[in-house]
């Protein structure tokens, strides 16, 4: 965390005291393309602010947990849209042996937790309160989890956060891991069309969020002690008894990008996105079938007072 | 005349057989008896394991580095060819590249192999996946040449030096056992991202069966051949390269035919590290969302692109004739008109969605079904898993419970199931059939217990005593020592999960798939349905059925299940069929002359013969199940291939080769002990 503080403290400076040099512009900038359509949105926005202040710029597909060797071998300059819930261990191995540098927090306020579909709430009366659970599990049970109740969690390489929730606040229920995002959002869709019960860990932004009207679940805040004192919340014996504890989103580059590409790098450095920004462009692409460079094109030129700023700060 | 050869080996095998399965029955039944004092013998005590996994990543972490630069100069130099053939493929223009496949087609195979290049592509491009499908192509055009050169090389050399031929068998089995995901993450760090790892990964997968083609094409070539080029006093080059490549080349062309179709059922994984906006890319996009679909126009893409490589290569393979040149050019004028004329007013490739309708009402449809059908589905789902499934993961004593089958397992119960196991087992040997009375017993133990909780030194001793049974004392050494890493590197508990889901799969492709072979053989018709749903199976990436499967059935080994039999049925059906069908006229005709019925010819005559081929069928349903485990892990199963997920996702390169070996073994014993038994099978039929 000091580190990033530093780095957007230092970026700042530069962009007050003079514009910083454009470097190797003629070279293009390649940025990762992950699997998902929020991901999309941000790295396209981020590289027409690039392409704005005169850069050339090429996406790049990669694996969400493969790009970082890539990273660090400076073949993808910048990947946008890291979640500290379910990076890889490879990227803090390349964080510390410098050949991947962190970039700042893209400002996206992201929330995890335990969620429901939205028809749920007529099988079991007293949700979203987190104590309505402990009368209802038995309505979550299935043929693998008898007799507890299920929940589905996330794949097993993202971590099992679901299962530490279930453990520490006690509940007889079971977290079953779904193996890829594919099978979560599966399981929400056959919920929702069979209006059949579930529980499951998700996060937002996503567009399965709107799509299927999922609800989070009230648990208690997810503060520092929830995670250390046994004693704190509602079960005296357990930790992680508690919300999910709030993840960030952040963005890393090569470690040779500053050097190469001066003003790029303050760009992406101080770049931001919101959900609020994020949010409506996914739900064009993936609800109405909208292509991700129209609909951020439209954005850019209707909100161009948000990221000018940013580029002109970096260039002028 | 094969009345006459078939007692004598089958009264020595009864011998042998009893006493292997004598020996595993009396290991099982003490493990049984000692567990309540030496708990050691139940599960590999955790104090014992050694961390092979560490080892392992410490070696390769070594070796990756001193061996970098070579592969980095590599995957500088292959970016060359890769960018070329991306350019060429991408830059023609469309009508061009159709028209081209399908005068080729018409060269190759006439009107109908022009039609299937025309309609094909044609397809292709109605979805608006061409370009992706050209990067796909150009992967494919560049992988195929190295691993035709990789495997035509080793098969050359195992022709010539004959010492090291047992040694290529064993890398080409681990080459195409060892899960590809497990050695991307070494891949990755070796070669550097981008294109040229999924170019390499499919080049590991294609290359064995051109290598094994080649040795079997140049071992067939005839005896009379070799000494004519021998005579003639050419050096040893000359007589290779001009006299036995050429007369093997049938076979070698059969090579070429599995390398393509391989090449291309890898293009899914090259997907999975990305760098390349290709079809595999597409399909793991529309995956995540759950668009059935979406996911299946894509993944139909593959299929026609892997029909028309197949059909046409295969032309090539076995047919000389050729088609009028005339019509080539004919064609190829057309198209190139038809480009000059139109090509300005024509839409750019990727705009066409003319499928996008089809791909919307697939998604409805996989609604409606899911709607209509809910609870019957379930009630299908919660009985195979509490009265197959589950007994015989973890065994009747925990599986049975009062909310499963309405009451609950007693020790009691226990004794009599082995009290009435002991009665069945000396009735049988009193009626002269001990092997089969044993086995029983074994059987009947075994779903007791669950293959999860099985004792160590029964799982070692059965396999080592059906190794001895199928090929003697060398295999049965092998297997033991094989099985032995897998338990001291501390991977036995998800090696034993992986076998139970195998084996269910294993155990329900056989039946079925034999019976779909069995009707198909008899019924031409049912063939005809049978032939193109197997060839889908084959080619689509098979991670588009996962979201059916999943919104039906949900996460859980019941979907895993279903997801492996899909797959895993398909060479059971094929080889099935194949070997009912081929049974000698002579035979045939012996017996309709000698007046049997045809249930009867089916059943005396065809089957035993076919039954080395059967084998065969179910020695390759074993395989596949082995390398759709891992896809299997994306439904959430745990045992071998979430491990080998986890370590891709960890970048753990210890863990994930570890995790591969260990899968490669497991498909490895199942291969040698089947192919033991076909062996043994084609000596007593003396084929």
């Amino acid at each position: 965390m000091k580190r990033v503080g530093l780095g957007l403290a230092l970026a700042a400076l530069a962009g007050g005291v003079n514009a910083a040099e454009m470097g190797a512009s003629d070279e293009p900038i390649k940025l990762a393309i992950n699997e998902w359509t929020g991901q999309h949105v941000t790295t396209h926005v981020a590289g027409e602010m690039l392409k704005a202040a005169g850069y050339k710029v090429e996406y790049v597909t990669a694996g969400m947990m493969n790009q970082f060797q890539a990273l660090a071998d400076g073949d993808i300059h910048a990947t946008l849209e890291i979640w500290s819930s379910n990076v890889s261990d490879e990227y803090a191995k390349k964080v510390a042996e410098g050949t991947v540098t962190e970039i700042g927090d893209l400002g996206l306020n992201a929330r995890e937790g335990i969620a429901y579909p939205a028809h749920v709430a007529d099988l079991c009366p007293g949700l979203p309160a987190w104590e309505a659970l402990k009368e209802c599990a038995q309505v979550f049970a299935t043929a693998e989890t008898l007799p507890m109740g299920r929940l589905v969690d996330y794949p097993a390489d993202w971590g099992t956060p679901g299962a530490d929730r279930m453990t520490g606040l006690d509940l007889p229920i079971k977290a079953v891991p779904a193996g890829s995002e594919g099978a979560l959002i599966a399981e929400l869709r056959a919920s929702t069309e069979r209006k059949s019960p579930l529980l499951i860990t998700f996060w937002q932004p996503h567009w399965a969020m709107s799509a299927y009207d999922v609800k989070f679940i009230d648990l208690p805040p997810g503060e520092e002690a929830c995670f250390s004192d046994a004693s704190w919340g509602p079960n005296p014996n357990a930790v992680n008894d508690c919300d999910f504890s709030p993840s960030r989103i952040f963005k890393a580059s090569w470690s040779g990008f500053a050097e190469k590409w001066p003003a790029a790098h303050e760009i992406l450095s101080n770049y931001q996105l919101s959900v609020e920004a994020q949010q409506p462009m996914m739900g064009a692409i993936d609800v109405d079938g909208g292509k991700v460079e129209e609909v951020v094109a439209a954005w850019m030129t209707e909100n161009e007072g948000s990221w000018r700023p940013v580029v002109d700060a970096a260039t002028k | 005349m094969s009345a006459v050869d078939i007692p004598v080996p089958r009264a020595a095998r009864l011998t042998v057989g009893t006493k292997a399965a004598l020996i595993t029955a009396l290991v099982g039944a003490l493990c049984l008896a000692l567990e309540p004092v030496a708990p050691w013998l139940g599960a590999w005590p955790k104090a014992w394991v050694l961390p092979a996994t560490d080892w392992v990543g410490t070696v390769m972490t070594a070796f990756l580095a001193w061996f970098k630069p070579v592969a980095r100069l590599f995957s500088a130099v292959m970016v060359y060819p890769m960018d070329a053939a991306n350019w060429i493929l991408n830059a023609t223009p469309w009508p061009l590249v159709i028209g081209i496949v399908t005068a080729l087609g018409w060269y190759l195979g006439g009107a109908a192999m022009a039609a299937l290049g025309l309609g094909g592509l044609g397809f292709v491009l109605a979805s608006g996946y061409w370009h992706e499908g050209m990067n796909t192509l150009a992967l494919v055009a560049v992988s195929v040449p190295l691993a035709l050169l990789v495997g035509g090389a080793i098969g050359i050399l195992a022709n010539e030096v004959p010492r090291i031929r047992a040694a290529v068998q064993a890398v080409l089995d681990i080459m195409q056992t060892v899960p590809t995901f497990a050695y991307l993450t070494p891949l990755l760090a070796l070669f550097g991202f981008g294109p040229v790892v999924g170019l390499i990964a499919s080049a590991i997968y294609a290359a064995p069966p051109m290598a094994r083609n080649v040795m079997l094409g140049l071992e067939r070539v005839e005896a009379e051949v070799k000494e004519a080029a021998i005579m003639s006093g050419g050096t040893r080059m000359q007589q290779l390269f001009q006299v036995e490549i050429p007369s093997a080349s049938r076979q070698i062309m059969v090579g070429f035919n599995q390398c393509l179709m391989a090449a291309l059922s890898m293009v899914i994984i090259a997907a999975v590290i990305g760098g390349f906006n290709d079809i595999g890319w597409e399909v793991l996009l529309t995956m995540r969302k759950a668009q059935f679909g979406a996911a299946l126009l894509a993944g139909m893409v593959i299929v026609a692109f892997a029909v028309i490589i197949d059909r046409m290569s295969a032309v090539l393979a076995t047919e000389r004739k050729r088609h009028d040149i005339r019509v080539v050019w004919g064609l190829l004028g057309l198209a190139l008109a038809f480009t000059l004329v139109f090509w300005t007013r024509l839409p750019a490739a990727s705009e066409l969605t003319l499928l996008d309708p089809v791909a919307v009402s697939l998604d409805q449809g996989l609604t409606r079904f899911t709607q209509a059908n809910g609870a019957a589905l379930d009630a299908l789902k919660n009985n195979t898993l509490y009265y197959v499934l589950l007994p015989l993961r973890i065994g009747l004593d925990q599986a049975v419970l009062p909310f499963t089958w309405g009451f609950s397992w007693t020790p009691q119960m226990s004794g009599a199931l082995f009290a009435l196991g002991a009665v069945l087992a000396l009735g049988m040997a009193w009626a002269g059939r001990p092997t089969a009375g044993l086995t029983a017993l074994i059987g009947l133990g075994m779903i007791e217990t669950g293959i999860t909780n099985l004792p160590w030194p029964f799982v070692l001793t059965g396999a080592a005593a059906l190794g001895y049974v199928a090929g003697g004392r060398r295999l049965a050494l092998m297997v033991v020592i094989l099985l032995g890493t897998i338990l001291v590197s501390g991977l036995w508990d998800r090696a034993l999960l992986s076998l139970y889901l195998c084996g269910a799969s294993v155990f329900a492709c056989a039946v079925l798939g034999g019976a779909i072979g069995v009707a198909s053989a008899v019924w031409s018709p049912v063939w005809g349905v049978v032939r193109p749903i197997c060839d889908m199976l084959q080619t689509i990436p098979l991670f588009v059925f996962l979201i059916p499967v999943l919104m039906v059935f949900q996460i859980g080994e019941f979907s895993a299940f279903l997801a492996i039999c899909a797959y895993a049925i398909v060479p059971m059906i094929r080889y099935t069929r194949h070997g009912l069908v081929d049974t000698p006229d002579e035979m045939m005709e012996a017996a309709i002359s000698s007046g049997a019925t045809d249930w009867q010819i089916l059943r005396d005559v065809r089957a035993p013969y076919a039954a080395p081929t059967i084998l065969l069928g179910l020695n390759q349903t074993i395989l596949y199940a082995f390398s759709m485990l891992v896809i299997a892990a994306l439904i959430g199963t745990t045992g071998l291939g979430q491990s080998i997920y986890l370590a891709l996702g960890q970048a753990d390169v210890g863990l994930g080769i570890s995790a591969g070996a260990a899968m490669a073994i497991l498909a490895l014993i199942a291969d040698r002990l089947v192919q033991g038994f076909a062996e043994e099978r084609r000596k007593a039929l003396g084929l």
